[in-house]
């Protein structure tokens, strides 16, 4: 599938903002199942500096700073990407095999896994987890078909709802009111693998809203979306989207992964000023038609 | 007891340390050692007498210096953790050689494994350090990785923590990269000590600090990424509320550099700033004194008030220089003790030099299973280090009943370290006599091209007890210079630029950072306010201390309101009908003196003036501060019953001594930089202020009689001597008000400060672009023009014949400028711009 995405995020503030610098993490991985043919990033006002890196976990970085005193802030990311299907997995694999591998394993891509096994900024265990979580892991299970009931269990028992939570929810908190969105499905389900030292990572991406019969697609209605990714040993990873009891697949477009969603943030900023601020944003998925 | 040289009291006779343990100075047959034979034979013919009279006068350096450097954040905090110690600790120059070539290899190995874990992490590949150690870590933050330091050095200053096992060899006990603290005291130990018995630190020869921080200074020099020759070398400290103030502040000073907290700084152009009064100055090298997630509220901790936005950005592009690079302090944590045998194997090939005191790390279950089997003899840490947190939550788990420690141990093995419980050294601590108390040290070391240098002497902590010394560097009873000896003569080294070398002239002021023009501007108003308050006290306590009873002057009430004005008395005193239910002012009055739960009262006064002052210590002279010091030793209640009135009478008569040799001082040998123009306008503001509040509160409405009236107002105002000079004993209210308002030659006269405040005011920098004149020399302007403009007798034969509707408008026509121009002022100068926050964060949905 290829799709072009353009994302606009627009900041207004009601006071001058005098300086302003921003890290954002807008711009697709190239991956070998995503191909990002095309990015840019647009910021108006125009920044006295600007910048790209890859950060730790290889996604693409993007800073900038603006030093003349604005009144509102737009940055609009726009990429054309094409997503193939994903090789396929190890099915056999019990829970087990992947715990105790990963464990020893000191290859590059094993001690790149490893670090997703511990607690993070925003992920820290707490003992109702991992009850919740052993649930689906019992001894010997097949690794594949364990990931996948959690997934379940957790889009089941877990209602979809915005005003339930924040960015700065704390996770056990989520899990007490079975409420949240998709960051915190997200942030629950890498909980429980973690729990179980199975190494999970957060993925940040879109996700194409596939229009139900006969209706066109509203442009605009989309946000930026949240999965995970959990470990198969080498080098194989399987997402798994919480939020919609999927297995991601062409329809999930990945733009970045790390611990949990500080790493992975679309756009932080710290700025001077501002007042009181307000914040839109717009996130278009267009599948493109393939030429014949 | 007896001075004469034959008949001293030995300063030694009597020590018995422990026969058990190891003494610094004794040995096991009670005899001196070899490195403190020297030394204790100079203490003993110098005797006890002595010893005692010169430890009490050197006792009063170090009382300034705690309220110099100390933060003042409340007066009552203990500036300094410990008690400095009379006694220095010795160390033979053959013994501190073998410690420092273990500390020089330890620092390069952290060095190395920094670089590693920052780096290509080979270490974790290898199997040498487990991967939890290094991604469970929390200092194990992803946007340190990559970020290479322009001189390719993550590790500048190193500290270890050494014990003395029972058999006299010297052991590590732990160690400090994040920004190792003690360094400052370690100094000051010295500089105290040096001046107490500098003769017996010239015949012991005792090796300098000085080259150590020539060579801290070289290293800072020789990391400036861009102006090489004069970089701009800043120390970035966590603020005066954070228990390292003191330090940051000494060695600043000693070593001249930028004092700076992270609101001082910005980034412009991926360049770190000054902010200062002549605008944005380039930084070239940043002496991190804070915690490295602090200091970058963007990449880092979103939270910290004390970071700059997007510095991590610049380290990464090498524009600026940070000591010690950010992140540096992973490896400082307990966990990596345990592990740093097979790392120095595997980074340099070399055996540690320098024993470390057994450690585990209970991650790995077979160190775990040994620390719960000897868990007696086992100090417990939290594994993974978080500087400034850690301290009481170690002291709690080792407190703890074994059970306890064990379950919670079970519970989280990976998140604690284990190491076994030491025997520490004693040293004699010189109390009424010599006591031995348990020894800790603390040795610091320099990187220096591709080597490190270590300090000639450390940081040595003492207690009574074992366990306070295991933990923090803030415990601990007391603390020691220590003394390490040279084979030879010792050649004297200074600190200050060789003779022959080029010293740029210099007179620019803008340098003057925005933050430091406002603690300026404050302080000189503070200074006024302080002033104003000791001449109405001393006006108010004189009449009550005299022979007619005070309740049947005329003047009385109407210095009571004033007092009352000013916060120093309840506001009760003023109305008549209530003074008679309050206890008698006579008595009341020195009592709220001292009453600093009312910040209006003159000792809150003067707390807040040492705040301040202790605010811009750096840039405060030696004799400045002798007199400040002065006025908090001298303006306290009596230690016996409760301070009568005349007693504090006096008290106040020597404060304002103190205040007037401050104005002299600041007048004669302050250069009139920005600094000395920020402190004036305070000052003229604050007094403008005063004279207004005076006058009104003497003059509106008119008392009869009103002679002893205009009397006390020429007192307080300090101009009775001027107006006897001209009308003799004749109190008129047109010459008094001449002489209070608009009398430009009478420096208390509220002309005289608008004259000054235009003139102030027209001399700060400006921008030549901006046309017209700024708001606040408007302000200033329209100030003296007003009052130059005043027709005072005939306002005055109005206000005499009751009509006093002209002086009062005057009077809130003022009222209502000078705050105006206050905040004029504070605007432009002082407010560089406001607090960074956070934009809203996008949620994923």
């Amino acid at each position: 599938m290829k799709y072009d995405i353009t994302h606009k995020t627009k900041y207004a503030y009601s006071e001058a903002v005098s300086v302003c610098h921003n890290v954002v993490h807008l711009l697709p991985r190239t991956l070998p199942f995503q191909q990002c043919e095309q990015s840019h990033l647009l910021v108006h006002p125009e920044p006295a500096r600007i910048g790209q890196r890859l950060d730790y976990f290889g996604n693409r970085v993007s800073w900038f700073a603006i030093e003349q005193a604005h009144q509102g802030l737009t940055v609009t990311a726009s990429s054309r990407v094409t997503v193939s299907q994903r090789s396929p997995l190890n099915t056999d694999l019990t829970w087990e095999q992947v715990r105790d591998t990963v464990a020893t394993d000191k290859s590059p891509q094993g001690l790149d896994a490893v670090q997703f096994r511990f607690p993070s900024a925003s992920i820290k265990p707490f003992a109702a987890l991992r009850e919740y979580a052993a649930e689906s892991f019992p001894p010997g299970r097949p690794m594949f078909e364990a990931v996948t009931e959690l997934t379940a269990r957790i889009h089941d028992e877990f209602s979809y709802d915005p005003r339930a939570t924040t960015v700065h929810t704390p996770l056990e908190e989520a899990f007490a009111k079975r409420r949240g969105v998709c960051q915190d499905f997200a942030h629950l389900q890498i909980a429980c693998l973690r729990s179980l030292q199975l190494p999970a990572r957060y993925v940040s991406g879109y996700l194409r809203t596939v229009p139900p019969p006969g209706k066109t697609r509203l442009a605009g209605a989309d946000a930026s979306h949240a999965w995970i990714s959990v470990y198969f040993l080498n080098g194989q990873w399987l997402d798994l989207d919480p939020t919609n009891n999927m297995v991601a697949s062409t329809d999930h477009i990945t733009v970045a992964w790390g611990l949990d969603y500080t790493d992975v943030c679309p756009i932080q900023g710290v700025i001077v000023g501002g007042g009181k601020h307000t914040m839109t944003v717009a996130v278009d998925v267009i599948p493109v038609e393939e030429s014949a | 007891m007896s001075t004469s040289p034959v008949n001293v009291q030995n300063v030694f006779s009597g020590y018995a340390p422990s026969e058990a343990g190891f003494d610094e100075f004794l040995d096991g047959a009670q005899q001196p050692r070899a490195a403190c034979r020297q030394f204790v034979d100079l203490l003993n013919q110098m005797g006890v007498a002595e010893l005692n009279r010169r430890w009490d006068q050197v006792q009063r350096l170090v009382h300034e210096n705690g309220i110099a450097y100390g933060g003042y954040s409340t007066p009552k905090d203990k500036p300094r953790p410990w008690e400095l110690d009379a006694i220095p600790l010795i160390i033979s120059a053959s013994e501190w050689q073998a410690v420092a070539e273990g500390l020089q290899q330890r620092a390069q190995v952290l060095e190395l494994t920094l670089r590693d874990l920052f780096g290509e992490q080979k270490l974790l590949a290898r199997g040498i350090l487990p991967p939890e150690l290094v991604f469970a870590h929390p200092a194990f933050r992803r946007p340190y990785h990559g970020l290479i330091p322009p001189d390719h050095c993550y590790l500048h200053f190193y500290a270890a923590d050494l014990v003395r096992s029972p058999e006299g060899c010297w052991h590590v006990t732990g160690d400090r990269t994040e920004a190792p603290s003690g360094l400052g005291y370690a100094l000051e130990n010295r500089i105290v000590i040096s001046r107490m018995l500098p003769d017996v630190f010239h015949n012991c020869q005792v090796q300098r600090l000085a080259p150590f921080f020539i060579a801290a200074r070289e290293m800072f020099r020789s990391l400036a990424p861009q102006h090489r020759e004069n970089p701009r070398v800043v120390l970035l400290s966590h603020g005066p509320n954070s228990p390292n103030y003191f330090e940051d502040a000494y060695l600043a000073r000693y070593l001249g550099y930028t004092l700076v907290e992270g609101g001082d700084l910005a980034v412009r152009n991926e360049q770190v700033m000054l902010k200062t009064l002549g605008g944005l100055l380039p930084v070239d090298v940043i002496w991190r004194r804070q915690n490295s997630h602090a200091c970058d509220p963007l990449e880092l901790d979103a939270n910290s008030r004390i970071g700059v936005a997007g510095l991590m950005q610049v380290a990464r592009s090498g524009r600026v220089a940070i000591v010690n690079s950010l992140g540096s302090g992973l490896v400082e944590s307990a966990a990596f003790s345990a592990f740093l045998p097979q790392l120095c194997r595997e980074l340099t090939g070399e055996d540690l030099l320098l024993p470390t005191v057994q450690s585990w790390w209970c991650g790995d279950p077979q160190s775990c299973q040994h620390v719960l089997a000897n868990l007696d003899n086992m100090i417990l840490q939290p594994a993974f280090r978080r500087r400034g947190q850690d301290g009481r939550l170690a002291a709690e788990l080792n407190e703890m009943p074994r059970d306890q420690r064990a379950a919670i141990l079970k519970a989280n093995p990976s998140r604690y370290s284990a190491r076994q419980r030491v025997a520490r050294s004693t040293a004699p601590v010189w109390e009424t006599n010599l006591q031995p108390a348990h020894v800790a040290l603390r040795a610091y070391a320099v990187s220096s091209g591709r080597s490190y240098m270590v300090m000639h002497g450390a940081l040595a902590r003492t207690s009574k007890a074992l366990a306070p010394l295991e933990l923090s560097i803030q415990r601990g009873e007391g603390s020691k210079d220590a003394w390490v000896l040279a084979d030879g003569p010792v050649e004297p080294v200074s600190l200050l630029t060789e003779p022959g070398a080029a010293v740029e002239l210099r007179r620019i002021g803008t340098e003057l950072p925005s933050r430091t023009a406002d603690n300026f501007f404050w302080l000189g108003r503070q200074l006024e306010r302080a002033e104003a308050a000791a001449r109405m006290l001393r006006s108010t306590a004189g009449r009550m201390t005299g022979e007619t009873p005070s309740i049947d002057l005329t003047e009385v009430p109407v210095l009571l309101r004033c007092l009352a004005d000013q916060g120093q008395i309840e506001p009760g005193y003023v109305v008549a009908e209530m003074r008679g239910q309050l206890p008698a002012i006579e008595n009341e009055l020195a009592r709220a003196v001292f009453d600093t739960s009312h910040s209006g009262c003159m000792r809150s006064l003067i707390d807040e003036l040492l705040r301040l002052a202790s605010l811009v210590r750096d840039r405060v002279s030696e004799d400045t501060w002798r007199v400040f010091h002065r006025i908090d030793e001298a303006f306290q209640p009596t230690r016996y019953g409760t301070t009568s009135l005349s007693e504090v009478l006096a008290m106040t008569d020597e404060l304002m001594v103190e205040l007037a040799a401050i104005s002299g001082i600041v007048r004669e040998s302050m250069t009139r930089t920005l600094a000395y123009r920020f402190l004036e306008l305070g000052r003229r503001l604050e007094r403008s202020q005063q004279i207004i509040n005076l006058t009104g509160s003497c003059f509106i409405p008119l008392t009869t009689p009103l002679s002893p009236v205009i009397e006390a107002a020429l007192e307080v105002s300090d101009s009775l001597m001027t107006y006897r000079s001209r009308y003799m004993a004749n109190l008129q209210l047109a010459a008094v008000l001449d002489l209070l308002l608009t009398d430009e030659t009478n420096p208390r006269s509220l002309a005289y400060q608008f004259v000054q405040l235009a003139d102030l005011v027209e001399q700060l920098p400006r921008q030549q672009s901006q046309p017209g004149y700024s708001s606040e020399q408007r302000i200033a302007r329209s100030l003296l023009h007003s009052i130059q403009m005043v027709d005072i007798s005939a306002v005055a034969e109005a206000h005499s014949l009751d009509d006093s509707k002209q002086l009062r408008r005057l009077m809130e026509n003022w009222e209502g400028l000078l705050p105006r121009l206050a905040e004029a002022i504070s605007h432009r100068y002082f407010v560089h711009a406001g607090p960074a926050h956070q934009l809203a964060e996008i949620v994923p949905q």
